[in-house]
């Protein structure tokens, strides 16, 4: 063999070392969706039908692009923990402000994603942890949802809704295809574009990216910004979803997202992008609430059931990684 | 001004500057300069400050290890020991099984980050997962009330100081004294600042990790015990300790990534929440208005109080952190 590169062998095959390290969390929480897809089509067949699918994929939409921003902001070695907020927030802007004056909507949609690139510039020019800077921001996302919506309320835009309830042809749910291209777009501009390239580089080793003439605050800015896009596309996804708008709608996100990546095969390190990896995570996620809500289990015991799965899954990969050194 | 000197504060100053600026702004407006505002604030700071020790000890651990399972582990310690203190009458006995279903979350993220080599970020966040599941099953159809005794002492105190607080007080500079004083101390601090060289040290990664999060889930259980007799337990009371707790830290001048705790700015940090929550109260801002405030001036104390100097030592600095200094190297994988 004349390739260099370290190889190690899983199940007779043998494959370059540093992809397999790469792809294999992934491909276990593939397999765990696979699985708790199948459960769930075994407790209720009816799922296996465009409304089916629809109707269980649906809630889990604006949970994947919101992972993807959080795969996105881990890449680069940072840590979201504004997220769940800041989507909440888009909800607000959405049902009310966009609907109403679409010209001012997007503007507050355009000057919240230029926000987060000034975050994204405070981290770097001042050394704070992205965790605790986040954090800072989330309570202005809190604060700003709750003037625009003090109550939840509003109604989302028409064409939002227009979309939601589209029927696309030869039966695909229309979630999925959100899922899908959302996940595309962030999987080629992390992985085929110099963009991408530049964030990881930031993640990995930024002395590389300054020595390479790279400027780290506008990488770091331009990487806050397209975070930043991708929880407005997550709200716009949640207000269509729900109809509405809800500053408290998800809170629960921040953390959720960051298990989606880490399920997805990322790392707190940065340096590492998932995209396809997260959506596995955050589908799984997902997926595990229609599980239990399938089994009929009492909704007070979901969270526990839910914390053991995380662990048993990332459990194991470790197992499945021992193996396979 | 001369910014370079800024540099050389302690670097729990400038959370008590921040609360110290929050109060004269208060006295200024409210147009009475009583002891009351104090004595308020020093009869809530305490809990935050319990959780915040915690939380300081396991950041104290190096990048990467952060509990975010305080919250909902604070919330189960509330309804719990109120629950055993109602069946049994002891308020004693309450707080114990406080303590000891705080061992038992934080035992849950132990073996996760330490056998299953989970990320602590995910790892607390199944505890907490775990935590909120038990304290919704507690609290289907709960009644209970504090002990009389416990809710007397945590509302009791002599010349405006309030007795609990002086007792976190002292826990606070016995816990700066372990810190300061003792192997294991010194031990924390070596394994945060470089985790690599301390275990080539011989400094064992589990004699750490397992003290600080077993610390950090007693301390946020039992201050959610106390919380809940000083008021009412409540499935939703920790909620609002996981981002206080972190943030409160921070300020305090706690290095997020490690190696320097500073347990007397946790004080300056929660009094510095507190004393706002009130003057923003005081001046009639709405709950939304003072979230908004509360992000602004945490992102700003944290521009200004920050670890980097105001003014770059040079500009060829290319790392966001001074790059020659070694406790602030990034770290290689933590967890990997």
């Amino acid at each position: 063999m004349t390739s260099q590169t370290t190889r190690t062998n899983l199940f007779g095959i043998t494959f370059p070392k540093g992809r397999v390290r790469r792809l294999l969390p992934a491909l276990l929480t593939l397999v765990a969706l696979v699985l708790i897809l199948l459960i769930c089509g075994t407790l209720q067949p009816r799922i296996w039908s465009q409304i089916g699918f629809t109707l269980i994929f649906s809630p889990i939409v604006a949970l994947a692009i919101a992972s993807m921003a959080q795969m996105v902001m881990m890449s680069i070695g940072d840590i979201d923990l504004g997220v769940g907020f800041f989507v909440g927030m888009v909800t607000t802007i959405a049902a009310t402000l966009l609907r109403d004056t679409p010209v001012f909507g997007a503007l507050a949609l355009i000057g919240s994603v230029l926000a987060y690139a000034a975050l994204g510039a405070i981290v770097q020019l001042r050394g704070v942890p992205s965790l605790i800077a986040t954090l800072g921001a989330s309570f202005i996302w809190l604060g700003i949802g709750m003037v625009i919506l003090p109550v939840p309320g509003g109604t989302a835009p028409g064409w939002l809704s227009a979309y939601v309830f589209w029927t696309p042809p030869f039966g695909i749910p229309v979630p999925l295809v959100t899922m899908a291209v959302a996940t595309a777009i962030t999987w080629w501009m992390m992985q085929r574009s110099g963009l991408g390239v530049r964030f990881r580089t930031l993640g990995s080793n930024p002395a590389a990216l300054a020595r390479a003439g790279g400027s780290l605050v506008v990488t770091r800015m331009l990487a806050y910004g397209v975070v930043g896009c991708l929880g407005v596309a997550a709200g716009l996804a949640l207000t269509g979803e729900i109809g509405g708008g809800d500053v408290n709608a998800v809170p629960g996100y921040t953390l959720t997202t960051v298990a989606a990546v880490i399920l997805g095969g990322g790392m707190f390190t940065g340096g590492r992008a998932v995209a396809w990896g997260t959506l596995a995570g955050a589908v799984t996620l997902g997926l595990l609430t229609v599980l239990l809500t399938l089994l009929n289990l009492s909704s007070n015991l979901q969270p526990a059931v839910q914390g053991g799965i995380v662990i048993a899954v990332l459990a194991g990969r470790l197992l499945v990684e021992r193996v396979a050194r | 001004m001369n910014l370079r000197a800024l540099n050389g504060m302690p670097p729990w100053a400038w959370s008590f500057l921040a609360a110290v600026l929050v109060l004269i702004l208060t006295y200024g407006i409210s147009g009475q300069g009583d002891g009351q505002t104090i004595t308020l604030a020093l009869t809530v700071a305490p809990y935050l400050v319990l959780v915040g020790l915690g939380q300081m000890l396991v950041m104290t651990a190096g990048p990467g290890n952060i509990d975010v399972s305080v919250a909902k582990v604070f919330s189960l310690g509330g309804l719990l020991s109120i629950a055993v203190a109602e069946s049994t009458g002891s308020w004693l006995l309450g707080l114990g099984a406080a303590c000891g279903v705080g061992l038992c979350m934080a035992s849950i993220s132990v073996i996760a980050i330490l056998l299953v080599r989970i990320p602590p970020i995910v790892a607390t966040l199944a505890t907490s997962l775990i935590a909120s599941a038990i304290s919704l099953t507690l609290a289907q159809g709960f009644q209970g009330s504090a002990h009389p005794d416990l809710r007397a002492f945590l509302n009791w105190s002599p010349l405006g100081v309030p007795a609990f607080a002086v007792v976190v007080a002292a826990f606070t500079l016995a816990v700066s004294w372990i810190l300061a004083r003792t192997v294991w101390g010194a031990q924390l601090l070596a394994f945060g600042q470089a985790r690599r060289a301390a275990q080539f040290a011989g400094i064992r990664a589990t004699r750490i990790l397992v003290v600080v999060y077993l610390v950090s889930g007693i301390l946020a259980a039992l201050a959610g015990a106390l919380r809940a007799s000083f008021s009412a337990p409540n499935v939703e009371l920790g909620n609002d300790y996981l981002l206080d707790s972190i943030a409160v830290v921070v300020i305090g001048g706690t290095l997020m990534s490690g190696g320097r705790a500073v347990p007397l700015g946790v004080w300056g940090g929660a009094l510095f929440f507190i004393l706002l929550d009130g003057l923003l109260n005081l001046i009639g801002w709405s709950y939304a208005g003072q979230n908004i405030l509360k992000g602004f001036l945490v992102l700003t104390v944290l521009f200004l109080a920050n670890g980097a100097p105001l003014i770059a030592p040079s500009a060829a600095s290319a790392t966001r952190k001074q790059p020659l200094s070694p406790e602030t190297e990034p770290d290689e994988a933590p967890h990997e």
